[in-house]
Formats: structure tokens, sequence, C-alpha cells
């Protein structure tokens, strides 16, 4: 958090209370988090604002441990004569549940050598943003995007601006404290083209940061947005066949997303991941090398500790294809027998490879580049997935035409072996920050 | 006293004086606040405004590794003040429900438009005899964790007893009360609690030396009185069964080919191939794929396709919509022609039609649009039997998880959990995990038969869009599509 900028102490007081009162009827251990966040967002369409929306939401949540059963609660309805009565019911109902000997707030010795360093989370200059500047910037979008060459087969362009400022305080009964503001700033822009058979493509780009000075600029993101709208049309299915995958960085995220969610020790524990078993084992290519990496300044999933409030490190997912790390709580750690390192991803942290992605595409040769996708799933017992993509072919080494209405299905097991290209471009505006990406020998289904 | 029937407190018909708010009055919401607010909403001209309270109490019980060792309950309370004008709106929300707090709100949402004050209703009606598809003997926050916990643990002990093969059972029960008042500048004042329910049953099974797992879901705006026997029993053997078949399941093959979608939850079809795209805002801003079709041939004639709140109980179903007007049918597609958009107020004056009820929200949170809410076909004129054995080599699909559209390109997806291999008209292979992808007015044109077994499914069916959730049903006869894109496996390199 910036030094300057501390969360008030009314703030702390109504955590701080809301302990008490859960220790006075009846729980012995106690966990309390207090949230508001401000939002505030300018949605233009088409040379006017379509939308402005402002507002501020405020919660309590409680993790209550009462006789050895478990419950969590949360209320946004913070009026004194409320809160009381809420506790003392969802103590109430702890009561009616089974006794869970696994279920208890962290080792405090986890709590300690919290690292210090400024994460960068807020921005003092927040409030400056005027409803003025924030209308500029969503007009200057559009602008951008009918200034391209083809502005002339654009239909609408919605354009949005909006920012946001949290606050939040925890505290628990055995010792955890911890505070966090930060902010948000984002731009985007949206295009709906008209293709010559009737369809309505739409595509868009956005980009953001923690400051305001880190919004971008709203001309490229316009331009952005109508480039890659007006390449879809006439986008066809090519034909069923197993060809090279080259992923966007931007689109990345969802496979990527797909891996983590089996690292997690409830699904280890609970036998729902196909990864269950296999620390220290080959998963990937050697290309696959991740770190989880909670302290990189401005990261959009940075942090100083966890939900749990475990002190953040930096831990290795996988070194060259092996698997070196699940995510473990203290919940399905102890289930497990296994020390927890923390509940979820921050930042991941890739280790990046020399070229471009034009460089990647170069050396594909043939192929698919992907840069969406609709739908699908994938099966985090088994592995098995099977997702709708969209993208361009690539014909000796070039994008060539845009492609539709296709899918990609296979074993993750599989697909992360056959990893051979990891770009220089890890994507800044998600916190799995993924590169693009080059599989070979992807079945992909069309025509 | 409002607690018999979970909808309005007024009996229908109901005459005389205005009786003002009555669940939100013990939170101090009363016409005079309702007023000022308005007025405050109204300070720079807004055309029209209304305001939306909700009291929401939600709890949900989880059964793991044999015990319902968790729960988790959370309580909203707030108001959203919305102004419109022509096109635009303007809109913020407070957790704070005193008349400052709202007002603040209020003269935010106004900023909208630019012009000179114009004056609140004087006197407020409070719309009366709604109707009742959802009564409830009980209200959700008045039934104890008592009473609902044996239903998990009973289902676990039976679904362990089903099969040796489980090896892990996963139950979430959940329910929702949900109170809303919406008030408006037309003066208009209306109330409804909607309570909704739903249980999950979840399990992991190992057969020689492989997993696989699947999940049988129901929900309903009903009581405890939903979980009947009959229906425990059914989601037990469900449950098991769809997660045995998945040991012998295969990943098609790949490429375009004829698929059977079986009665009930293949409906997903049709709220991603049509539904989403006939919803009037993407349309008012002509970025759906529909937006020009209105009058036009989409289908064989026997298709018909329509959007309902009116079913008893159902998910998807609602007294009133979030904007306070009536939710009745609306006709999307009657005899193969595409007849009535999705609205809310704000396309409904754009397009100078009356709402059709579509404007819902998920919360105080967020302004209203046209969303839908039961979406079906009507039975056709085919049996199931002769559209399974008119396929020489495709799917019969009958489970999903999960589906998406892009509006304005058109194409749809959504994901096989279960289903089988077609060969030579007979149901052959069970297969699994598959995405089947295709485009919406395409496959309209492409559904060439239709059974005369609808079902709408009790799934636990959950619309996203913009951001904001909301209960949706859906529903189909057996439908034969003659081609689109099957996800599966291709070896052709």
């Amino acid at each position: 958090m910036s030094p300057q900028e501390t969360v008030g102490e009314e703030f702390r007081e109504i955590a701080r209370s809301a302990v008490t009162t859960a220790q006075q009827v009846g729980a012995q251990e106690v966990a309390a988090r207090v949230a508001k966040v401000r939002e505030v967002g300018v949605q233009w369409r088409d040379g006017q604002i379509e939308q402005v929306t402002e507002s501020t939401t405020r919660g309590l949540a409680l993790s209550l441990y009462v006789d050895g059963r478990f419950a969590s609660v949360s209320t946004s309805d913070l009026r004194p004569e409320a809160i009381a009565p809420f506790i003392a019911d969802a103590v109430a109902m702890t009561r009616t549940l089974s006794e869970d000997p696994f279920r208890v707030l962290p080792d405090p010795t986890l709590y300690a050598n919290r690292p210090d360093l400024d994460l960068e989370f807020a921005d003092a200059d927040y409030k400056n943003l005027s409803a003025e500047r924030r209308r500029d910037l969503a007009r200057t979008i559009e602008a951008a995007a009918r200034a391209v060459p083809g502005a002339e087969r654009i239909l609408s362009v919605t354009t949005s601006v909006s920012d946001s400022r949290s606050e939040m305080f925890r505290i628990t009964s055995n010792g955890f404290e911890g505070e966090r503001i930060d902010t948000s700033f984002w731009l985007s822009g949206s295009v709906t083209v008209k293709d010559s058979d009737g369809r309505r493509p739409e595509e868009g780009d956005f980009a953001g940061g923690r400051f305001v000075r880190d919004l971008g600029d709203p001309g490229r993101v316009g331009e952005s947005s109508a480039h890659r709208a007006l390449a879809r049309l006439g986008s066809s299915k090519a034909p069923s066949r197993v060809m090279n995958l080259v992923l966007d960085n931007r689109a990345s995220g969802r496979l990527v997303g797909a891996l983590l969610a089996p690292l997690a020790a409830s699904s280890i524990q609970q036998r729902r991941s196909f990864l269950e078993g296999r620390l220290g084992e080959t998963v990937g290519s050697p290309l696959l090398h991740i770190d989880d990496d909670p302290l990189i300044p401005k990261g959009f999933g940075s942090r100083h500790f966890d939900g749990e409030g475990i002190s953040a490190r930096q831990m290795p997912i996988f070194e060259e294809g092996v698997l070196r790390n699940y995510y473990v709580d203290t919940y399905y750690g102890r289930k497990l027998k296994v020390p927890p390192t923390t509940g979820g991803s921050s930042n991941l942290s890739w280790a990046l490879g020399p070229e471009s992605q034009a460089g990647l595409i170069a050396d594909a040769k043939e192929g698919v580049f992907v840069t969406g996708f609709l739908g699908g799933n994938s099966n985090g017992t088994t592995g098995d997935y099977s997702l709708g993509v969209q993208g361009f072919m690539i014909r000796q080494g070039a994008l060539a035409e845009p492609v539709a209405e296709m899918n990609i299905s296979g074993s993750q097991l599989e697909l992360w072996k056959r990893l051979v290209g990891v770009g220089n471009d890890p994507y800044p505006y998600s916190p799995l920050r993924t590169p693009t990406l080059v599989f070979e020998g992807v079945s992909f289904a069309g025509v | 006293m409002l607690t018999t029937n979970g909808s309005l407190p007024l009996t229908p018909g109901s005459v005389g004086p205005t009786l003002g708010p009555t669940y939100f009055s013990a939170f101090g919401v009363d016409e005079r606040l309702i007023r000022e607010a308005l007025s405050a909403a109204l300070s720079r001209g807004g055309e029209y405004s209304d305001l939306f309270f909700q009291h929401r109490v939600a709890h949900n019980f989880v059964l793991e590794d044999g015990s319902v060792n968790r729960a988790f309950k959370g309580t909203e309370l707030g108001v959203g003040v919305r102004v419109v004008k022509g096109d635009q709106t303007g809109y913020a929300f407070t957790e704070d429900l005193s008349l400052e707090s709202i007002r603040e709100a209020a003269r935010t949402a106004a900023t909208i438009a630019e012009g000179a004050q114009r004056e609140a209703p004087e006197r407020f009606h409070v719309t009366s005899g709604l109707p009742s598809r959802y009564a409830t003997e009980r209200r959700w926050d008045h039934v104890r964790p008592e009473e609902k916990l044996p239903l998990l643990t009973g289902l676990n002990d039976r679904t362990f007893s089903m099969n040796p093969a489980i090896r892990k059972v996963n139950i979430t029960f959940g329910d929702e009360m949900s109170a809303i008042l919406i008030a408006d500048s037309l003066g208009r004042i209306v109330e409804d609690i909607q309570p909704m329910t739903l249980l999950y049953l979840s399990c992991v099974a190992e057969k020689n030396g492989e997993r696989e797992q699947n999940t049988y879901g129901v929900a309903a705006r009903k009581d405890m009185s939903f979980y009947s026997k009959d229906r425990l029993d059914l989601m037990v053997q469900e449950a098991v069964d769809r997660t045995m078949i998945l040991f012998d399941a295969v990943q098609p093959p790949a490429g375009e080919m004829p698929i059977v979608l079986g009665a009930g939850a293949s409906g997903i079809l049709l709220h991603e191939a049509i539904g989403h795209g006939m919803e009037a805002d993407f349309n008012r801003k002509g970025t759906s794929i529909y937006a020009d079709k209105i009058g036009k041939k989409v289908a064989h004639p026997f298709i018909n396709i329509v959007d309902e709140g009116t079913e008893e109980g159902a998910r998807g179903s609602i007294n009133i919509d979030d904007e306070g007007n009536a939710a009745g049918r609306t006709n999307l597609v009657e005899d193969g022609v595409l007849t009535t958009y999705l609205h809310d107020s704000i396309s409904a004056k754009h397009y100078g039609v009356k709402p059709t009820g579509n404007g819902r929200r998920e919360s105080y949170q967020h302004p209203p649009m046209p969303r839908m809410r039961s979406t079906y076909m009507m039975p056709g004129p085919h049996k199931k039997e002769e559209i399974i054995a008119s396929v020489k080599k495709g799917l019969f699909c009958t489970n999903f998880t999960n589906g998406q559209v892009q509006i304005g390109a058109g194409d749809f997806t959504f994901y096989v959990k279960n289903g089988y291999l077609i060969e030579d008209g007979k149901l052959t292979r069970p297969i699994k995990d598959v995405n089947i992808i295709g485009n919406g007015p395409k496959v309209l044109e492409r559904i060439d038969m239709v059974a005369d077994d609808l079902a709408i499914d009790q799934g636990g069916w959950t619309c996203g869009k913009d951001g904001q959730s909301v209960p949706v049903s859906q529903g189909i006869p057996t439908v034969r599509v003659s081609s689109i894109t099957v996800g599966g496996r291709s070896d052709r390199s």
C-alpha cells in the first residue's frame, strides 16, 4: 500500500467490534474483514453517453469458528442495530453444523515476515479524474475507432472509462491484522462491423493500470478495437485437422486458467484433479516454466498477504515442465497433511522466450493464430478439454484469412507437452501475465 | 402478514386507499421518502426515474467428506436509483437507506440529464393483484438449518450405497429470500417476495485407476416441499448414472455432422442461438445478428419459440420484472417467423411497443436490461424415435454444462457432458466432454425435426450478461439439427 494512505479508524472499529461481538456470543475464533469499494463508470455509444454509474458498496464478512464448527457470513447491512443480531444468528447457525477438526485459523507464524515493499497499489490522485475527463476519454476512443481505413463498415462503437478504489481491513482473533487500499483505471472500446452476409462481428480492446497516469492512450485503444473488428470480416470455417496453434497473449489466460484450477488443494483432496500425485513429475515441455509472484509492483494479482493472512512469497509452480507446487490453503493442507503454501494464484511470472508474436507466427509457418475463445470447458478431473476458437489461418509464416466457428479438443496432459514456443510479451492487463504460446499437434474441428 | 404465500401482501383485486410499502416499511421506507428520493432523481430534468429497493437473505450449506461442515450466509440491503433520458441512463446505489444517503445517490444518477427540475408524483398507486407464481408455506429465511441438513446427509448416504465405485460426494444446498420494491416517477409502487432454492449433487468415481466426476442439480422458486422423495431418488440415480457412464465414454470425432438434442436441458441451444440475439438492447444498438429480421422467416413453419415468466415455481419465473412490469409470455418465433424482441422499458419506448416484462437485474447494484426468463420451443410434429432413427452418423446430446454466444457474429457454443454416438439410426457408444459450435440463424434454419415431448429443464441455470447474473429456465422437445460443428478429436494431419 502507499505509505501515505491508511484505512479509516471507523473502518477498523467495525471489524474489531464484530470480532468482540462474535466472541461474546460463543465463537472461539473469528476472522473479520471490512471492505468498501467505490466504482465510477461512463459508457459511451455512437456519439453520446449511454450510461453513467457511480456507486459505493461496503460489507462486513466474518469467518466463525464455534465449538469445532465453521461458517462464513457476510452482510451489507452495517446498521449497528442490525449487525449484532446478524452475528448472533450466524453463530447459532454454525452450531447446527457437524464438527470439523480440520477447520482452524492459520498458524500465526505464517503471518510473520510480511513483505514491506511498496507494491504501488493505490493512486493518491484517484479523485482527480473528473467527469469531463472521463467523457473526453470515452469520446476520444470512439473518434479514433472511426478514423481507421475501412471505418465505413462500422455499425456501432461502444467505449467505456471506469475506475475503482477499494479499501479493506482484516483482523483475526489469533493475531493477524492487515489492510489494503488499491485503485485501478480502465479504458475499453468495442466495435461492431457489418459483414456482407448479414453477420455483425464485434471485437474490441482495452487498457488499464493502477494509476491514472498508466491509463494508456485512448487513441490506440480505439484504433486497435476497430482494426480487430474489421479483421473479422469474411471469416469462415477451416477443415477439421491437426495443426499448429499460436495463441495470442491476450487470449491465453483461458487455457492457463484451466491448468491452474486443478492445482488447488481442494481439487486434489476431493480427487478432482488430473494433476494429483504429480509433484516432481514432468507434465509439460521444458518451456512450461512459471513462478507465482505476488510481489510485482502495480501487478493486478500482487499482494502482501493472501486471503487467509499468510504472508506473500514467491513460489515456483512449474520448472522446465516439472510440477513443483500446489496452491494449498490451511484447511485442505490439514486434510492432506501437507503444509499450506497459499490458497490461490497471485501473478504468474513466465520464463519468457526471445521472440515476438510476429516472430513466433513466422516460425510456425502453417497453423492457426487463435485470438479468442468461445465457450467450451475443461474437465479438471480428467484433463479433457474442448473449446470454441476464432482467429486467423497462418500460411507461409504470415497471417491469412480469418476463421471462426471452430473448436480445439484434446487432453491437457498432452497439450502442455506440445508447448514449443513462448513469446517475449507477457500480457500486462491480467494477473496471469501470459505471453504468446505456441503448441504443435492440436486437434481443430471445423468443416 | 406477508409470509403465507411469498408473493404480494395484497389480495388480488384489492381496492381502496393506498397502503404504501409493506415489507420495506420495517426499513423506514415510506411514501414520503420515496417522493423525496424521486424528486432528487428528477432534479435535472430526467424523463423517468425509478427506485429499486432490495433485501436479500441467502444461505448455502455444503456437505463434503460425509458431513455438513460449512455454511455461508449473506445479507444484502440496498436501493438503486435510475434516471432515464431517451436511451441514456444514470445509475447509482446505496446500502444506507437513510433519506440523506438515497438523495445523494439520486443526485448522482440525475446528472445524466441537464435541464430543469421535474416534479415527483404527488400520489402513489400500489399495484395489487399480481399473479402468485411462487407461493411458499414459509419464507426461506424463516426455515431453520436443522430442517435443511437431513436432506444433505440423506442424499450422501444413498449416493455412496448406490455404487461402490463412488469415492467422493459433494452436496450444496442453497436457499434465498429476495424482497423487492419498485417505485417510479409514474407513481407506481410494487412489492414482491421472490424465493429460490437449489440443490447440487456431485460425485467422483474410480474404476480401473481412472477417475470421472459429474453433477446433477435442480432449482426452483419453491419451498421445502420441492424436495419430494421422488425428486431426491431421481437426483441420486441421475448423478451416479451420469458419472459411471463416463468410464465408457469417448470424445467423438471432429467436424460437421447431424445432432439430435434430447428434450429438456438442450434448451440451452435456444438460449444461445436465438434468445440473447433477441434481447432488444442489442437490436436497438444494431449490434445483434437479428437486428433487421423481425417479420422474416428464420425457421421451419413448425417451429415456435417463446420466452415467458409464468410457469408455477420455475427458476426463471417472475410475478413482475425488475422494472415493475407484468411478466407474461413473449413469442420470439411464430410458425417459423421472427415476431417479438425481449424488451425492457427503454427499448420498448425506443421501438414504440409495450414492455414485455424482460427488464431484469442481478440486484440493486445494477440497472435493469432485457433478459430472458424461461425460454423454450413448443412441441412439433415428429416423434423422438423417428428423429434418432433418421440419423446415419451423428450425436445424441442429453446433458450440458455451459454455453456462450457472440451476439453480432451469431456464433454460439454449448458444452456437452453426456450423450451417445448415433450410428445407422441407433444409439451406440457414450460420449463426453465435447463443445459444439454453430451460427445462430444458420442453426435455426437447420432444425428440421421437432418432437412432441417438450420438457422444461429444472436445472439451476444462471445467465450472465454485462457482468450481471440472473436465474433462467430453458426447455425444448427432442429436435434434430441437420448439420453443426462438433469439437471432437481429429486424426487428420
